[in-house]
């Protein structure tokens, strides 16, 4: 992607998401600030309701700030419509999820096109950018699967292919490896973190696994009860 | 997303739910069938019936007759009838002279003896004005017309004819001899005497329908001869005799004058020109002003019940698209987080409703066309087969009835796609991704 915001891939200044319940305020992420560098990977740590997935969707678009501001990519996503929310989602992140949310009834290959397609690709281009995103993740002869027909693995693993399809510059998991056992859950950690380096992309993946976070990532967040607690940076 | 892939996904969407999606649009489907077949009967009617009048010469037709006459026509209350001249040949020249008039004719009918060979047939025999070959008053001739306006031809309704030959093509160019009463002038004017008379005419043609589609008095006579003919021939007339025993005897009157227009145009100024010379004058004119009124009531009572069933189809759409909604809360989901933007998913309902409603509209027309030709097969059967009558097209299926229909069936089905579709725009993804 672009130079022009330098270094800081994602900022985030007091941000904030407040739930009304009822009669009760539920603050979800409250007064949350950090960054992160260009083409860092980066874990977001904490219990169960914590407020990460929440922080994750406001990073992704698809939640709205009630306070403060975040900027990917330089772009500020509070100052946004929901048009401009809905291009930053198609072209600046790319969203992957504990339970994969390949479309069940379309084959891997049409999961894959579905961002193209709302990205307006030329169709000529498609199919040699589906075939090259595919074999990237090592599914190239999976391509005309149903998403019920592949592995947990495979599933995660075309998920991130269908994240990457548009080049977006960050990539952000929730719980990427949740549903799966130890050894998919190592083949997928071990393409995000081939991603990361061979293409640059960076990451923030959001996970309960403390070992998982030390292992993979040089950068993890640690968030209790919607406030950032602590930042550890691994020394390499 | 462009147009293509907005189909694409929005067929295969539909794919998926197959059996749901075919039986709403076997609904629409139904909805715009019953439209269309309700409007083509409307339109076939109408089409239908204005033959019929144009076939009689009738748009471009004043009858005219004198008030003084017991046939009178005329409701006008005001007028008095004993204020009405007599229709007689100064009437008819000064009629004749009015603008846009080509001609004037009398209605000649009488009863006559005709001998064909060794059989002999009492029929009623009547002229036939030359105009009448001009329009389509006389439809199907087997042979040909009168050659001149004052020949000694007489054309036969096919009927007739069988009763002369049991092949009745094999009368024509035959000679048959019509036995007569001919009115003959007395000394004074007042008077008259009958004398039976005898003419030989060759038979140039047979008719297969009565001429001016029936409407006239004229049409139900079985030996046509050209009216100048019949003129010349002072054949003896009905009104001849209600002419003598009035208090005012004098010369030869008209029961009843057939004025033809040059075109349909003329046809109120000559009629109004009549009646200032204080005769009755009927044209038809008014009585197709009330018809066009009665079909256009017609067919918009047949529109609004034909659309009846297309208004129950539309709220299937809703049900089913609502349905769709529902089911695909997390795929919804997962495209906008894929980047699909409200208006996108908005589309893509819109996109499946008017797909339902083209396949629809079009699975319609075919079978409301289906339906129409059944009715008008049934109909033409009945016309044959029972009432002994000519088949008749009912039926029409205008190709602007196509188009629209089936542009009204995705009309009403994008109506109906947008409570669904802005329920799915509004859809909020993190609720529609969460974990279930």
């Amino acid at each position: 992607m672009s130079d022009e915001s330098g270094a800081v891939a994602i900022e985030a200044q007091g941000a904030c998401r407040y739930y009304t319940m009822g009669e009760a305020s539920v603050h979800a992420v409250e007064d949350v600030s950090f960054t992160i560098a260009r083409g860092e990977f980066a874990a977001l740590l904490g219990p169960s309701g914590s407020g990460k997935s929440t922080l994750l969707n406001l990073l992704a678009g698809l939640d709205r700030l009630s306070a403060g501001r975040i900027v990917v990519d330089g772009r500020d996503l509070s100052a946004m419509d929901s048009e401009a929310l809905a291009r930053y989602r198609r072209h600046t992140v790319g969203m992957v999820f504990q339970s994969f949310n390949l479309v069940p009834t379309m084959t891997l290959a049409d999961n894959i096109e579905l961002p193209l397609r709302f990205a307006e690709t030329p169709r000529a281009e498609r199919h040699d950018r589906v075939l090259e995103l595919l074999t990237n993740v090592g599914l190239a002869h999976r391509a005309n699967h149903k998403p019920t027909e592949l592995s947990g693995g495979e599933q995660q693993r075309g998920a991130i292919a269908r994240a990457l399809a548009n080049r977006p510059s960050v990539l952000l998991a929730d719980e990427p490896t949740g549903n799966l056992d130890s050894r998919n859950g190592q083949e997928v950690m071990s393409l995000l973190r081939e991603l990361n380096e061979k293409v640059g992309v960076t990451v923030l993946m959001v996970t309960h696994d403390p070992l998982l976070a030390e292992r993979y990532a040089r950068k993890s967040l640690h968030m209790a009860d919607g406030r950032l607690v602590s930042t550890v940076e691994a020394v390499r | 997303m462009n147009r293509q892939d907005l189909f694409e996904l929005a067929a295969r969407n539909m794919r998926n739910a197959r059996l749901r999606n075919a039986l709403t649009t076997m609904g629409i489907a139904v909805g715009v069938a019953s439209l269309v077949a309700m409007l083509s009967l409307g339109i076939g009617l109408q089409s239908f019936a204005n033959h019929q009048l144009m076939k009689s010469g009738m748009f471009q037709t004043v009858f005219v007759s004198s008030r003084q006459d017991i046939r009178n026509m005329d409701e006008n209350a005001d007028a008095k009838p004993e204020e009405s001249p007599a229709l007689n040949d100064d009437a008819r020249s000064r009629i004749a002279a009015l603008p846009g008039v080509e001609e004037v004719a009398p209605e000649v009918r009488a009863t006559a003896e005709v001998v064909y060979g060794d059989k002999t047939n009492f029929t009623m025999l009547a002229g036939l004005p030359q105009s009448a070959r001009d329009e389509d008053a006389v439809e199907k001739v087997n042979g040909r017309f009168f050659s001149s306006p004052n020949a000694s031809e007489v054309l036969l309704q096919r009927d007739f004819a069988k009763k002369l030959d049991k092949n009745p093509e094999s009368v024509l160019g035959k000679t048959l001899t019509v036995r007569y009463a001919q009115r003959q002038s007395g000394e004074d004017t007042g008077s008259f005497s009958i004398e039976r008379q005898e003419k030989q005419f060759v038979i140039v043609g047979l008719l297969d329908e009565e001429p001016f589609g029936g409407m006239r008095m004229i049409s139900r006579a079985r030996v046509f001869l050209p009216t100048q003919t019949a003129e010349s021939m002072n054949l003896m007339q009905p009104a001849d005799t209600q002419q003598l025993v009035r208090s005012t005897p004098g010369a030869r009157t008209y029961t009843m004058l057939t004025v033809r227009m040059k075109s349909a145009a003329y046809a109120e100024k000559v009629e109004e020109s009549v009646k200032k010379m204080n005769y009755a004058a009927y044209s038809y004119l008014d009585a197709t002003k009330s018809m066009r009124r009665f079909f256009a009531v017609l067919d918009m009572f047949l529109g609004i019940f034909g659309s009846l069933a297309l208004a129950v189809a539309s709220l299937a759409i809703v049900n089913t698209l609502v349905m769709a909604v529902l089911e695909r809360r997390r795929e919804i989901g997962i495209m906008k987080a894929l980047g699909a933007s409200d208006i996108d998913v908005k589309k893509l309902f819109f996109a499946e409703a008017a797909t339902m409603g083209l396949v629809g509209g079009a699975l319609g027309v075919a079978l409301g066309w289906v339906i129409g030709r059944a009715i008008n097969f049934g109909t033409n059967i009945y016309l044959h087969k029972i009432m002994k009558m000519p088949t008749e097209n009912l039926w029409t299926v205008p190709l602007w009835l196509v188009a629209g229909a089936i542009g009204f069936s995705v009309l009403v089905s994008v109506l109906a796609g947008i409570y669904p579709a802005a329920r799915a725009a509004k859809l909020d993804p993190v609720q529609a991704l969460r974990y279930e």
